[in-house]
């Protein structure tokens, strides 16, 4: 889950860093207190959300983890996550490799194709735009925009007018 | 003249001040009493860490560490 988590992060523009897994028992203070504060120290190095080497700017941000909620919740994402919980515990293979293999071959993708579709939505929702605009705004090739794009337009959702797409009207 | 140095004293100030939000979800048995006895027993950390019990680390879904950053939480925690 926090494999997945990372990498999601790392797919959304924000530094993967500053999402921390450690364990503490119930005797172990003093333990906690050196990891929680050298946790704080190394987000005060990094700045705010946004800011680091290789984020993207905070307006992008807000509206990619919004579409990124949306793609936690959706099922094609879960139902991945839940078939490499059990192909993990088949095969009894929980070294680090294993893990970071399966979420990025079974799980990142699915939940990057929600996230573009997502987005796709909300940043049409603003106007229309045409498909280099979209390429550069969602992070992705036209390649992996065409899929989605053209399903909301056969569903009617998205309209096409002289190479610039809009949502359509109701 | 003065008040742009004070303008920009200020803005260093908030640089240098710069307290991150961070959201902490605690396991109930685990990183949660960790917290609790580090107080009880007075040792200093920082104070930046906002924090939710959960009763279990297993009970955090993305779902909850995403909204996290939505919110705005500059870092997110987990705590097991």
């Amino acid at each position: 889950m926090a494999e997945t988590c990372r990498q999601f992060l790392a797919d959304c523009g924000i530094n993967p860093e500053r999402l921390a897994l450690e364990w503490a028992s119930a005797a172990e203070a003093p333990r906690f207190v050196e990891l929680i504060t050298g946790y704080v120290n190394s987000i005060k190095e990094k700045g705010e959300i946004g800011s680091a080497e290789g984020e993207a700017d905070s307006e992008t941000i807000k509206r990619r983890l919004a579409a990124a909620v949306k793609a936690a919740e959706a099922r094609k994402p879960r139902i991945a996550l839940g078939n490499l919980a059990k192909r993990l515990h088949k095969e009894g293979d929980f070294s680090k490799e294993a893990i970071e293999k399966g979420v990025s071959s079974k799980i990142l993708p699915a939940l990057r194709a929600e996230r573009i579709k997502e987005e796709l939505l909300m940043l049409l929702a603003q106007g229309p735009m045409d498909m280099k605009e979209l390429s550069k705004a969602l992070w992705a090739d036209e390649g992996e925009i065409e899929k989605p794009l053209s399903q909301l337009v056969k569903k009617g959702v998205i309209e096409e007018k002289d190479g610039k797409y809009s949502l359509a009207d109701k | 003249m003065a008040q742009q140095n004070v303008v920009k004293k200020e803005s260093e100030m908030a640089q240098e001040g710069f307290e991150p939000r961070i959201l902490g979800f605690f396991c109930h048995w685990c990183c949660y009493a960790a917290a609790d006895s580090a107080g009880v027993s007075r040792y200093q950390y920082p104070p930046n860490v906002r924090v939710i019990r959960v009763m279990c680390t297993g009970r955090i879904d993305a779902r909850f560490i995403l909204e996290a950053f939505r919110c705005g939480a500059d870092g997110v925690f987990t705590g097991g």
